[in-house]
């Protein structure tokens, strides 16, 4: 189990880190950046020197009180609903795959796929904010279409690794759902 | 045939237009500047208000601001979304026909599947 430092689409610092389980069964858990102290303090400063300013031009003390509930609250929306902590991938060859997010507040959110729906998984690129950028994907099969795609699932949204990164996630995938093709079950 | 050469006809057509837009520019600038009263005196009383003479030209540069960022949120609205099987295929590439494979010949132009392309360029063959 090592970990090895990669950079996100965006430039920020983050951390893959590989377990194997057994010979069919892989986790694979991208770490985000942290929440950092300077946006943190940056954030908080101007929404109170912007209260500031409008208590000096309104003479009104209710806005400053508002300004601190208003910081607290959205801080602790924040880091329930949108801070991402960490994004994994478990990969479990007979199974299925599950990925989890958690959230900085301690939330998981979890979606299971069973291996049937899986057809691969792959490095697809998209336009993304003005951006093109590389992301990893599970292609869902067509139930009546051998070789048609229903749906496309996005992987490790949040932290966005780049492509070296998602090369090393793509391998480890790889090596587990071949196992799929050589072993064939009946079902 | 359609050839873009010089013709008499395009020359007389360039030169109505000439003037017809000098005539155009020369009545607007009449109709915003010159004051109702020396109008009215000469007759010609069934014009629109000189409100619109500066309104116009403002909604027609507001428009053009507008038209910028409209066309820019378009874009990004047609954008695929990561989660759309567009980024992966479309109508055309669904519906195509498997060619047979010639020896020691060109191999068809086709669409390949995104699987095929991701093994070939980062799974590397020993």
């Amino acid at each position: 189990m090592e970990e090895r430092r990669y950079r996100s689409a965006a430039g920020a610092p983050i951390a893959l880190r590989c377990r194997q389980h057994s010979a069919s069964c892989r986790e694979l858990a991208v770490r985000c950046p942290r929440l950092q102290l300077r946006s943190l303090s940056a954030v908080t400063s101007a929404v109170w020197l912007a209260a500031y300013g409008l208590f000096v031009l309104s003479e009104n003390s209710v806005v400053l009180s508002a300004a601190i509930f208003i910081t607290l609250i959205g801080l602790i929306v924040y880091l329930h609903f949108v801070k991402i902590d960490q994004e994994s991938l478990l990969v479990i060859g007979s199974l299925g795959i599950q990925v989890t997010s958690s959230y900085a507040s301690g939330k998981e959110s979890t979606t299971f796929i069973e291996i049937g729906q899986v057809k691969d998984v792959v490095i697809n690129e998209a336009i993304h904010m003005q951006k093109v950028i590389y992301y990893l994907c599970i292609l869902l099969q067509d139930p009546g279409d051998p070789q048609g795609v229903s749906e496309v699932v996005p992987l490790f949204q949040s932290s966005k690794p780049r492509l070296d990164c998602l090369i090393e996630v793509y391998k480890s995938c790889q090596e587990i759902l071949e196992q799929r093709k050589t072993a064939p079950q009946s079902s | 045939e359609n050839s873009p050469a010089p013709l008499p006809e395009r020359a007389i057509y360039g030169f109505a237009l000439f003037l017809g837009s000098w005539f155009g520019f020369i009545l607007y600038l009449i109709w915003a500047y010159v004051p109702e009263t020396w109008l009215f005196s000469l007759g010609l009383t069934y014009w629109p208000q000189k409100y619109w003479a500066v309104a116009l030209p403002v909604y027609l540069l507001v428009a053009i601001g507008i038209g910028y960022i409209l066309l820019f949120g378009i874009n990004m609205m047609s954008t695929a979304p990561l989660n759309s099987t567009h980024t992966i295929t479309d109508n055309y590439a669904k519906k195509q026909q498997q060619k047979k494979f010639q020896e020691e010949a060109i191999p068809a132009l086709r669409d390949i599947p995104i699987s095929e392309v991701n093994r070939m360029f980062f799974l590397p063959e020993k």
